[in-house]
């Protein structure tokens, strides 16, 4: 059969059909993502209202309740070479009430305990290979969870060919897009609990968490709205870097003797088992 | 006991949240739905420091449950009546990390090393000399009960003695001369005299009372954190759950790893072996079933929180509390529904005030007829309400067309593969 008269006689149709019949949504891998039973939005009332219980006695609620203003400590692996150290940087002027340290050679687990000393309440150890970051290792404290993200496609203000100097230090707004299944609800409540909960709007600061088919982008921008007020300009400040979560570790950091609440290590064939399913 | 097609097993499962539920899981899988599984406690009630840390059952006919909590409050629940007891164990502090019955005298272990013996004249407190991470009593000889955890090696204590009738003995120093770290996570009693030991430095190992202090088996697992154990299925098996949510089951005679159980995607917290299936709980909010012969997944349950404990129950069952009510329910709403067809011809003679309310109903209906209707091959159901008639025709028509050229396509390709046939 000729595709071109088939083409055709769809456009009759569609004519016909007129205007007011909604644009048919394309299919994708994401449209089409297998059903995953811990999806809040699609389970049932009882089950809702017991994971909205667990939610609120996780151990990130009191940031949700906004009991303390988050404290951030972002260190590196040893010797960390330029991008890596200016990574470092930006992270710390765009995540408020944040500083950032080098290592020192002090093991992840000490860090972890004079961080809690010091009321730091999250650290962030960002890992280098071949002078590019490549891990990203989050810590809640001070009892955890612990969330380790593969790290790629990182790229500095210098990059992008911004400055860094255009960040201001006004708290940004968060927004954190897409975590859908109980696993990524916890991973965004994480990403969000880095930043203050009252965003100063006169800054028009915006970062952002998106997350696509488990790989969560981030990005940073400045807004501004047209003068119809309509519509929002926007202008990326950098940096971007791109989130693969490999673990999601109750407690803080203890690879060897901890208890996993994911981890994809070892059996990644089991769990990749088509390519529309995504966990979070 | 062996379990056989159509039963059903009754599953009590604990959450960190503090959640406590009940699941009749089917071996007959097409049986088995959301409808089994029944809260036992109010989730709106649920405090901080509610999460369950240890539970065990009471007595023998598996009637009755000991929950230990956060907040070191010690629960008593009877399957049948529901919550009866609550001791509260404020003897020191840390979580209750075991708990258990002799006659009327209830046992609870707190994870700073004391262990307390409720009777009706006295209190009597065992300190263990050092941290716990388990505490468990034999179920044969409840007098005996076994205790180990961070740096305390596996000491057995018979009730009424001040002194512990057994002290394990650690492993001598390695080829380097260093001290073997020990870290006992969780403990089982194979026999009055056999025990066997999982731990957090990856190794499993048995200990037999008679013999002597140190192991008289020993299994490494590298890097790998056991963090609970069940009797297997033979005196020689274990089942051993792991922090990176391996779930396997060890030889204590041959001295390896023997099955791999896969499927869990966090830590596996607690698990049982039970008529040929495994029964184990995980970090990742799931509840697996095994078959222990062939590894197969046979059953995988999502329960909205982190759970903690699972405990099976064999020798007794307990019916659902809601089931009969759930069957009354049913049939009213299939009255219901026959209601609703009859009210729609009063719906119809109605005049309609907007758009939105005659929607709504056809909503319903559709609900209810969806079970009915075909699923259709175009992939979207035509719904015959066009005013225009022309257009109608014009859809039908189209419609027919497309039936034609399908049918026409099927012949093409049957004939295909007979060509291909012939050749």
């Amino acid at each position: 059969m000729a595709r071109g008269k088939d083409k055709k006689k769809r456009k009759l149709e569609k004519k016909q059909e007129g205007d007011d019949v909604p644009k048919k949504v394309p299919h994708t891998l994401e449209s089409l993502r297998e059903k995953d039973e811990t999806m809040l939005a699609n389970a049932e009332a009882e089950e809702q209202e017991e994971a909205q219980k667990d939610m609120e006695l996780d151990e990130m609620s009191s940031y949700f309740e906004k009991s303390y203003e988050p404290k951030v400590l972002i260190t590196y692996s040893d010797n960390p070479h330029s991008k890596t150290r200016i990574f470092g940087k930006e992270l710390s002027r765009i995540i408020p009430n944040a500083l950032s340290r080098y290592r020192q050679r002090s093991s992840v687990k000490r860090i972890v305990q004079s961080a809690i000393r010091e009321q730091v309440t999250d650290v962030i150890i960002v890992n280098e290979n071949q002078k590019q970051p490549n891990g990203f290792l989050l810590i809640h404290l001070p009892k955890g969870p612990t969330a380790h993200f593969r790290l790629s496609s990182c790229k500095i203000t210098k990059e992008l060919k911004k400055d860094h100097k255009e960040i201001t230090a006004h708290r940004p707004e968060v927004i954190l897009n897409n975590f859908s299944t109980r696993l990524g609800l916890t991973v965004g409540r994480m990403l969000g609990a880095l930043f203050h909960y009252e965003p100063e709007f006169r800054g028009r600061r915006a970062v952002t968490f998106h997350n696509q088919r488990d790989y969560i982008f981030f990005r940073h921008h400045r807004y501004e709205f047209t003068p119809d007020g309509k519509r929002a300009k926007l202008r990326e400040l950098g940096p971007r870097f791109t989130l693969k979560l490999i673990s999601l570790q109750q407690g803080t950091f203890d690879s060897k003797r901890g208890d996993y609440e994911w981890i994809i290590a070892g059996r990644r064939h089991q769990m990749e088992t088509s390519r529309r399913r995504f966990f979070l | 006991m062996l379990i056989t097609e159509d039963k059903d097993i009754d599953i009590f499962v604990a959450s960190k949240i503090g959640s406590f539920k009940h699941i009749k899981y089917h071996t007959d899988s097409t049986k088995n739905s959301k409808k089994c599984i029944e809260n036992l406690v109010e989730i709106k009630s649920l405090q901080k420091d509610d999460s369950i840390t240890s539970m065990v059952w009471g007595n023998e006919d598996q009637t009755e449950i000991l929950i230990g909590k956060k907040n070191q409050q010690v629960q008593v629940y009877n399957t049948l009546q529901g919550f009866t007891k609550t001791y509260t164990a404020d003897f020191g502090t840390g979580d209750i990390v075991g708990l258990g019955k002799h006659k009327r005298r209830l046992l609870a272990a707190l994870s700073s090393g004391t262990v307390q013996i409720w009777s009706k004249k006295e209190n009597v407190v065992v300190n263990t000399g050092g941290k716990l991470d388990r505490m468990k009593v034999y179920e044969q000889d409840t007098t005996l009960f076994a205790t180990g955890g961070e740096e305390n090696e596996l000491k057995v204590w018979r009730i009424g003695e001040p002194a512990p009738i057994f002290t394990a003995k650690n492993l001598p120093h390695d080829w380097l001369q260093l001290r073997r770290p020990v870290w006992v996570s969780d403990l089982t009693f194979l026999a009055p005299e056999l025990l066997a030991v999982c731990s957090r430095h990856g190794y499993v190992r048995l200990y037999d009372t008679r013999a002597q202090r140190r192991p008289v088996c020993n299994v490494e697992f590298e890097s790998m954190a056991a963090t609970c154990m069940a009797p297997g299925f033979d005196d020689h098996h274990v089942l051993v759950g792991f922090g990176r949510g391996q779930l396997q089951q060890v030889d204590l005679r041959n001295g390896k790893p023997d099955k791999g159980y896969k499927g869990a995607v966090g830590a596996v917290t607690s698990v049982v072996g039970v008529g040929g299936r495994v029964v184990s709980v995980s970090l990742d909010r799931h509840l697996r079933v095994h078959k222990a012969n062939t590894k197969e997944l046979v059953y995988k349950q999502y329960l909205t929180s982190k759970l903690t404990g699972v405990l099976v129950q064999t020798a007794t069952s307990t019916p659902l509390k809601r089931g009969d009510t759930e069957i009354k329910e049913e049939d009213q709403v299939e009255e219901v529904e026959v209601k609703e067809e009859d009210m729609d011809d009063i719906f119809d003679n109605m005049e309609t005030v907007g758009e939105t309310p005659r929607k709504k109903r056809a909503e319903g209906t559709e609900a209810t007829e969806a079970k009915k209707m075909k699923p259709s091959t175009e992939g979207s159901t035509v719904e015959i309400e066009d005013p225009d008639p022309e257009e109608r025709i014009m859809k039908l028509l189209r419609s027919t067309e497309k039936q034609k050229r399908k049918i026409e396509k099927k012949k093409r390709e049957k004939k295909a593969k007979s060509v291909f046939h012939n050749a």
